[in-house]
């Protein structure tokens, strides 16, 4: 049947709609095992962005969004305006800054240095440790890091006494905060970000690697000719996804770690939405704000795949 | 080789989106999808078999902020359900997300027929709403009850909403603040209870210097306090040093208390206290459960909050030090002061009735049926006390809880916070106290009412506060706590006061100001 379709002369625009019903009809099963993906995309990622437009509205929860009146940008206009922003945006893009600069690569070099433990129990074990705290949420390594470092009685504070030190105040300084939040994201994730790292070093030749070896290439440089390179996609894949996580930098870890005296320099966006939103029920307005951020994570991803491809990479799409 | 090497590279970028995007998902703080913690409803919700009645029960379903870890067992429920002829769904979630819940709730049109608020903070949020229409006037139907007309007149004034009444109050006494210390330690050290502010700092010096505990070991702290401004120490020792609650009145103005200068020295006196190292030095970011554990565990001596606390507190106590001693105090003024001490309202709680859910004043009239009914001494005693001989028993007209404090604090505890009205009302049973510090405290809270500073504002309305006030105290807060650590000085604090005018602050003032100079 498909057969004496083809023949059939037609416009060169049917022609191609022809070979794409064909093509679809070829991979039928895939396309089935994609309608539960996006349906699931319909469902919670598309329609919920109808609620979007009541950042556009003085919304009023009981009147609905039919019932409420329209402001236009008002809601971006204050938002903009507002003294606290400027700092807010801030704070957000230095957490993610180091979040880039500290957190990403490590992953990596762990990655890298497992893959050249010899004794694979003892690298079994290793990888095993160190992602276990991926798997505790951040309540737990935020008490964690409250009992370690507080002032009465915290145990780093007590060693720094008997050394002679002078006592630190890590919860309650802004200078603490950032390198604080930095240092717990390192332990919960680093383990955890291996695996992907780890599943596309598995994936290279070990014929390259022989290669190296009759070549007289040492250790690092296998790392820096044959590793490196080879897992390099996966990197920049990983990277450009980071990034659209500009602002996503865990709303509930920042949470956790606030309070009156690093507000300052750790009230980022989204802690500011939840403060104002959802605990004084400015709906409109943290609206208004999620908005604003995605649109500047989509700029950003849009920027980063950008770069790729002119780096000569895939990029993302 | 390479074509396998190729598809193994996509499938695990692919497992790399779907990762990354799911992740993102969970972590949308933005949007108002109720969390998925938030939304899973209470899990009393299977109903009981009803005794056959002739009238058909009244099916009610409440919600209200729990303040344990567990949703409490159908035990009570039961009863309760017998008693009232009713069958109730309670919907139990943690009071520390509890504003939440309830703005998620109310976004989505889902508040039940019965919906108790967190405290007055709420209260005054949920005020534009009321006058929105959101919710039925209760006003006109309490004289048709005979119960609900005993609450007291001036605690529902309190509550009112441009003179109209919408809410039932949970009653609490107006002054509950005061000192807990260890009575032990003050011996050992031969100090009586403090009488001036300057008594409560030698107090602390002692406790953190002087070996109280006589063990040899510098391992004493004075003041344990905790994050909070209003139930920590913070606004009862301003108290003692004469500030306004909440607001005061200067010259014909109402102006808020931090901008009087006895608030200034509260934050002096904490500063010292910090900076001497007389108290907990993270109290910042120190939770109640934390400073609560500093006490109970016999390193901290001074406990400054509601006195009521005492109970438990000893309790937990004298299991880590087993010869600890405590006692209450409530009278400490600055030297050459007058006894004063902030007092709420007359309640911590009201309960409000949906017009979403509530269809007709028919279905109201029975909810509030079921309201009165609570009222009543038997409704009343088992929805704070329990069930007598199991959670507790009459001690000489009293109620005496039960020695298993973990069974009634997981069985009672959710339904002894929503009992509205006060013993006076509604014909509860007092509460029989065999701990001296705990009986002394009652005597204490009633000397408190006297010397009771009363907010101005409680029965007066600002716009700009209903809206903005809270979002502005924070500049407040941070900066109080910025100023006692010492991040910023006097003018430093003075420039946040001048910061929170310019934001709203200064249209609080005249809004209050006016409906003040109105209501004279």
């Amino acid at each position: 049947m498909e057969l004496t379709a083809e023949p059939q002369i037609a416009p060169p625009k049917s022609k191609t709609s022809s070979e794409l019903k064909k093509r679809i009809w070829k991979n039928k099963l895939l396309y089935v095992m994609a309608i539960p993906g996006i349906l699931f995309f319909i469902l919670f990622k598309y329609v919920p962005m109808y609620g979007l437009v009541i950042s556009l509205q003085d919304f009023k929860p009981y009147e609905g969004i039919s019932g409420s009146d329209w402001v236009g940008f008002e809601h971006f206009k204050r938002l903009f305006t507002e003294p606290e922003f400027l700092n807010i945006l801030t704070n957000t893009l230095i957490l993610f800054g180091m979040n880039l600069i500290f957190f990403f690569p490590i992953p990596i070099i762990l990655a890298l240095m497992l893959n050249e433990v010899r004794i694979a129990i003892f690298k079994r074990l290793v990888q095993t440790l160190v992602y276990i705290p991926h798997f505790m949420s951040w309540v737990i390594i935020v008490s964690i890091s409250y009992v370690m470092l507080t002032m009465d009685g915290g145990i780093i504070n007590e060693l720094i006494a008997k050394f002679g030190g002078e006592k630190v105040n890590f919860l309650l300084s802004p200078e603490w905060f950032r390198p604080m939040y930095i240092v717990q994201v390192i332990w919960r994730e680093a383990g955890w970000g291996t695996i992907i790292y780890l599943a596309a070093i598995a994936a290279i030749d070990p014929g390259l690697y022989e290669a190296a070896r009759i070549d007289g290439a040492g250790r690092f440089r296998q790392i820096w000719h044959i590793t490196l390179p080879a897992i390099r996609s996966v990197i920049i894949v990983l990277l450009i996804l980071k990034i659209g996580d500009v602002l996503e930098l865990g709303f509930e870890h920042v949470y956790l770690l606030l309070n009156s005296m690093n507000r300052g320099v750790g009230e980022i966006i989204d802690t500011y939405v939840y403060t104002a939103g959802l605990q004084q029920g400015q709906f409109s307005y943290s609206t208004a704000i999620g908005f604003f951020k995605s649109f500047i994570g989509l700029i950003l991803v849009m920027a980063a795949n950008w770069l790729a491809k002119r780096m000569g990479e895939e990029g993302v799409y | 080789m390479k074509k396998k090497k190729s598809m193994l590279m996509l499938l695990s970028a692919m497992m790399i989106v779907t990762l990354g995007l799911s992740a993102c998902s969970g972590n949308n703080g933005g949007n108002n999808e109720p969390s998925p913690a938030a939304s899973n409803a209470g899990a009393s919700e299977k109903p009981s078999e009803a005794p056959p009645e002739e009238e058909e029960p009244t099916e009610i379903t409440i919600m209200l902020p729990l303040n344990i870890a567990e949703t409490p067992p159908d035990t009570i429920k039961t009863e309760l359900e017998k008693l009232t002829n009713t069958k109730l769904t309670y919907q139990f979630f943690p009071a520390d997300t509890y504003e939440e819940k309830l703005n998620a709730s109310f976004a989505t049109g889902a508040l039940p027929q019965v919906t108790y608020l967190k405290n007055q903070a709420t209260f005054i949020r949920f005020k534009e709403a009321i006058r929105d229409n959101q919710f039925w006037e209760i006003g006109p139907y309490l004289g048709e009850f005979e119960n609900l007309s005993k609450m007291k007149e001036s605690i529902l004034n309190n509550t009112k909403v441009d003179g109209k009444l919408y809410s039932l109050y949970i009653g609490r006494p107006l002054a509950r603040q005061g000192l807990i210390y260890r009575k032990d330690w003050a011996d050992n050290l031969g100090l009586s209870a403090p009488q001036t502010t300057e008594d409560l700092f030698a107090m602390a010096k002692a406790f953190t210097e002087d070996d109280p505990d006589k063990d040899g070991n510098d391992n004493t702290v004075g003041l344990a306090d905790r994050n909070d401004l209003i139930y920590g120490a913070f606004k009862t020792l301003s108290s003692f040093f004469g500030t306004p609650n909440n607001f005061g009145v200067k010259d014909g103005q109402i102006l808020p208390e931090f901008m009087f200068p006895e608030y200034i020295e509260t934050m002096d006196y904490m500063k010292s206290l910090r900076d001497a190292g007389y108290m907990n030095q993270d109290f910042a970011a120190t939770s109640k459960t934390d400073q609560v554990n500093l006490f109970q565990s016999g390193e901290a001596g001074l406990y400054i909050g509601s006195m009521q606390d005492v109970n438990s507190l000893y309790n937990n106590l004298v299991k880590n030090v087993p010869t600890a001693e405590v006692a209450t105090h409530n009278k400490i003024v600055k030297p050459g002061g007058t006894f004063g001490i902030w007092a709420i309202p007359g309640y911590n709680n009201v309960v409000l009735f949906p017009k979403s859910a509530i269809k007709d004043e028919a279905e109201l009239k029975k909810i509030l049926a079921f309201f009165d009914k609570m009222m009543t001494p038997e409704v009343a005693n088992l929805m704070y006390w329990g069930i007598e001989g199991t959670h507790y028993s009459v001690v000489e007209g009293q109620a005496k809880a039960s020695d298993d404090s973990d069974k009634v604090e997981r069985e009672v505890k959710g339904y002894k916070d929503s009992v509205i009205g006060e013993p006076e009302t509604n014909g509860q049973l007092q509460g029989f106290h065999d701990l001296q510090a705990r009986i002394d405290a009652e005597k204490f809270i009633i000397e408190n009412e006297a010397a009771a500073i009363h907010d101005p504002t409680a029965p007066l309305d600002s716009v700009t506060f209903t809206e903005q006030g809270q979002e502005l105290q924070k500049i407040i807060t941070d900066a109080t706590y910025q100023y006692m650590y010492g991040q910023l000085d006097k003018a430093g604090f003075e420039k946040a006061v001048e910061t929170w005018k310019e934001r709203g602050g200064q249209k609080i003032i005249d809004e209050f100001t006016a409906a003040y100079n109105a209501s004279k």
